[in-house]
């Protein structure tokens, strides 16, 4: 059973119909990409995925459960996290209670929280000097970091990634990038939007090309990196 | 031209329109009088050969000349010579002192050929005119007001000069921290500092105080203070729907209103006759108001922001025409409200002003208790981020519903027992108790104290409900200097009294900070 399994969903916004008719899988322990240009429709999958915006036809199973009628802070305790995009960290609060919020779900003891703070300082060793800091005042790329830190509180299963790359020099998308992998490695299955598709096609197994709320093309990352079409449009050749 | 002239004939031109404009509103012969009132001058007496009301207007004048001189001075100061600074003031003053003695002559003279100014600005009395020249002929009058400027302005520069070249306060300010610092390093007092006892000390104080403090402020000032506490009620419970959650709710005074008329309706013997006794009425109050605070909010769950605010603004009015409505007397009393409505006993006896003041200050150290241990919990918490992004907390797994309600309620719950205590110790309620100011009144105290800090909210509701009675002395000027006081204090400490700590950071590092901190919640 995939872990994911997304059917045939259409979401609106009022009158807008954002998606028309995506299908998609994730499996266990993948990384899979979802690329597209702007207004195609990925930010929408994502928060379809949370609940955040219901669909209004199609089903979204996770290990064969049915999310649809589920309301979205109990789709997080199923182990769904989201990085949302443009990060969404709290301004005001600070780098801790950001951190904390993360993991707000599962309500860990003193020591569990001590044992997952430990292993936040190891991805992103900036985030422990700034603990104390208000995020509003944290640098683009360390809010980033940030973002991914208080999802993986969570403990998700499946991350959902809306852009970490955005905005961000490309030295730190290369670091950014490393550790997306390494969350992999530790057992997080991974859906990951980006804008660059180079980098995305780079880590992930599979993908998926998304045009105008449809999915256009599916096929193994290396296929897709080979696509004339996906060279055309998100490669920056030909 | 030199850019330090320019400036000191700026100043001069904007003093000498201030000090024009307070004369042509007639402000100038107020403030000589309530000068004269606060120095207890009789009207005939002499002072330095002056007689007292124009001895009290030179004060006033000679005030504004030395503020216009201390604050060129001030700008100045930066890295300038002694003689550039007083300079500076001193042709402030003259530019101030030329404006002022310029018309002060020409209304002189008008007034003393015999037109009747005040026919075309009413403040503009004969009186006020000659009080403007000191009593004196025109251009006496005039002249004296052009030196007296500009020597006021003189003494203010100089003043501000010494005060800056010596550093008084820096060094005083230095000499209180190192004293302290070394108090603190006693070794019985470091000692007794980090020991418990310490906090049981400093609570028994605070005990002690509130304790006598009824008992020896008298009648007024316990009134006085029993609706400062009533506010610090209704702040706490607003801190907790505005400041922690973010929901903007402008009729909060539709659960005082709910509070107050429960307990009104419920032991006056008019309309119900129902003499029901005050400590059974108080939880029912508290409770209506909760359960309408839980029935507003579900309509509104959805809005956000400024619908929000309409919305709830509209309801305060509903419910204060509704209870005022001629249709619904025989429930709520109507226009003329409910009298004798039924205040607390213990053993017996009714409670005193002192015996209420006690009740307030216990209902106040509660709903502190509660704020506390709220806002430390995962509730607060999850209040905080829906107040930062309500999108992202709910993927954060926040049940933001449920938060809402739960926050409109509690809000509502201290605000009826805000309520209740009003109208029991009024011993009446009314529809004009509950109008659209009591909601703004509580909104500003926690604005003006501090979003979202308990120190802050009660500092608020002293600066709004008991600062109006302390400048009671200023009599019909009350509500123009009670405006002026509460503009200086949001430019000096725009993030409020004593804020939260945090608010506090975020604004003193200025623009970096709100710059990022948009970047971080854009959408
Ligand atoms: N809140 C909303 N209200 C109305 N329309 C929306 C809303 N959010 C998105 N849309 C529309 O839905 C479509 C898909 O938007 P979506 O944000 O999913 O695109 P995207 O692929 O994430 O784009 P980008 O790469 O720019 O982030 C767009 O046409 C957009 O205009
Ligand atoms: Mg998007």
């Amino acid at each position: 059973m995939a872990m994911l399994e997304v059917t045939n969903i259409h979401t609106y916004y009022g009158n807008i119909h954002a998606l028309k008719g995506i299908s998609l899988t994730v499996e266990q322990g993948e990384i899979v990409t979802l690329i597209g240009a702007n207004g195609a429709g990925k930010t929408t999958t994502l928060s379809s995925i949370c609940g955040l915006t219901k669909p209004r036809q199609g089903t979204i199973t996770l290990e064969g459960r049915d999310l649809t009628p589920t309301r979205p802070h109990d789709i997080v305790s199923l182990g769904v996290s989201m990085v949302p995009e443009g990060r969404g960290i709290f301004a005001r609060l600070t780098v801790a209670e950001n951190l904390d919020l993360g993991a707000y779900s599962r309500t860990p003891n003193r020591q569990e929280a001590e044992k997952d703070l430990g292993e936040i300082f190891s991805l992103f060793p900036r985030l422990k000097e700034r603990y104390r800091q208000v995020a509003g005042t944290l640098s683009g790329g360390e809010q980033q970091m940030l973002a991914m830190g208080r999802a993986i509180m969570a403990h998700p299963r499946l991350l959902l990634l809306d852009e970490p790359s955005m905005g961000l020099a490309p030295i730190l998308v290369q670091s950014i990038f490393d550790i997306i992998k390494s969350i992999n490695q530790r057992g997080t299955t991974i859906l990951l939007v980006e804008q660059n598709a180079l980098m995305a096609l780079s880590i992930a197994s599979r993908g998926y090309v998304l045009q105008s709320g449809q999915i256009v093309l599916s096929d193994t990352a290396h296929n897709l990196r080979e696509n004339e079409m996906v060279q055309k449009a998100y490669l920056g050749a030909g | 031209m030199k850019p330090q002239i320019k400036s000191s004939l700026n100043a001069g031109l904007t003093f000498g329109i201030v000090t024009l404009f307070l004369y042509l509103i007639g402000f100038t012969t107020t403030a000589s009088q309530i000068i004269q009132n606060l120095l207890k001058l009789e009207p005939e007496s002499k002072v330095l050969g002056m007689d007292a009301l124009p001895f009290s207007f030179a004060l006033f004048l000679g005030l504004i000349g030395l503020w216009a001189g201390a604050r060129q001075a001030r700008a100045m100061h930066k890295g300038q010579s002694v003689g550039v600074v007083l300079g500076s003031a001193v042709l402030t003053g003259l530019v101030h002192g030329l404006i002022v003695a310029l018309v002060a002559y020409v209304t002189g003279s008008l007034n003393a050929s015999g037109v009747k100014l005040n026919t075309y600005l009413s403040q503009l009395l004969p009186a006020s005119v000659q009080l403007f020249l000191f009593d004196q002929p025109p251009a006496t009058g005039a002249f004296l007001q052009l030196g007296f400027l500009t020597l006021t302005s003189f003494l203010g520069g100089a003043l501000v000069y010494g005060l800056m070249a010596s550093d008084i306060f820096g060094r005083l300010a230095a000499a209180w921290r190192s004293l302290w610092s070394r108090v603190n390093d006693l070794p019985a007092v470091a000692k007794f500092r980090a020991s418990p006892a310490f906090n049981y000390v400093a609570y028994g104080l605070a005990a002690v105080f509130l304790l006598l403090l009824p008992l020896r402020a008298g009648q007024y000032w316990n009134y006085t203070l029993g609706t400062v506490g009533i506010y610090v009620l209704l702040g706490l419970g607003l801190n907790i729907v505005v400041g922690l959650a973010g929901l903007l709710n402008l009729g909060y005074v539709a659960f005082f209103a709910i509070g107050a008329y429960t307990v009104s309706l419920l032991t006056a013997p008019s309309p119900h006759g129902l003499v029901w006794d005050f400590w059974l009425v108080l939880p029912i109050g508290i409770l209506a108001a909760t359960l309408v605070g839980i029935l507003l909010v579900v309509p509104v769950l959805r809005m956000r922001g400024d619908y929000l605010a309409i919305v709830t603004l509209g309801f305060g009015e509903i419910i204060r025409i509704l209870s005022k409505s001629d249709a619904l007397t025989w429930l709520t009393g109507g226009p003329k409200g409910v009298n004798n409505v039924g205040g607390p006993a213990l053993f017996g006896r009714t409670f005193d002003d002192v015996g209420y003041l006690y009740l307030i200050f216990l209902s106040v150290l509660l709903a502190i208790f509660v704020t506390r241990r709220l806002q430390n919990s995962r509730v607060g918490r999850a209040w905080e981020s829906m107040r930062e992004d309500e999108t992202v907390s709910r993927a954060m797994g926040i049940n933001i519903l449920r938060h809402k309600v739960l926050a409109f309620a509690i809000g509502a719950a201290f605000a009826g027992l805000g309520g209740v205590l009003f109208a029991a110790r009024n011993q009446f309620t009314g529809p004009e108790d509950h109008n659209m100011m009591v909601s703004i009144n509580v909104l500003s105290a926690v604005i003006v104290g501090g979003m979202g800090s308990i120190p802050g909210v009660i500092a608020g509701a002293f600066v709004l409900k008991g600062l109006p009675e302390i400048l009671r002395e200023l009599e019909n000027y009350r509500v123009l200097a009670f405006a002026a006081l509460l503009v200086v204090m949001m430019l000096v400490r725009p993030s409020g009294i004593l804020p939260a700590s945090r608010r506090k950071f975020e604004f003193q590092s200025g623009d970096e900070s709100s710059n990022r901190g948009g970047e971080g919640s854009a959408k």
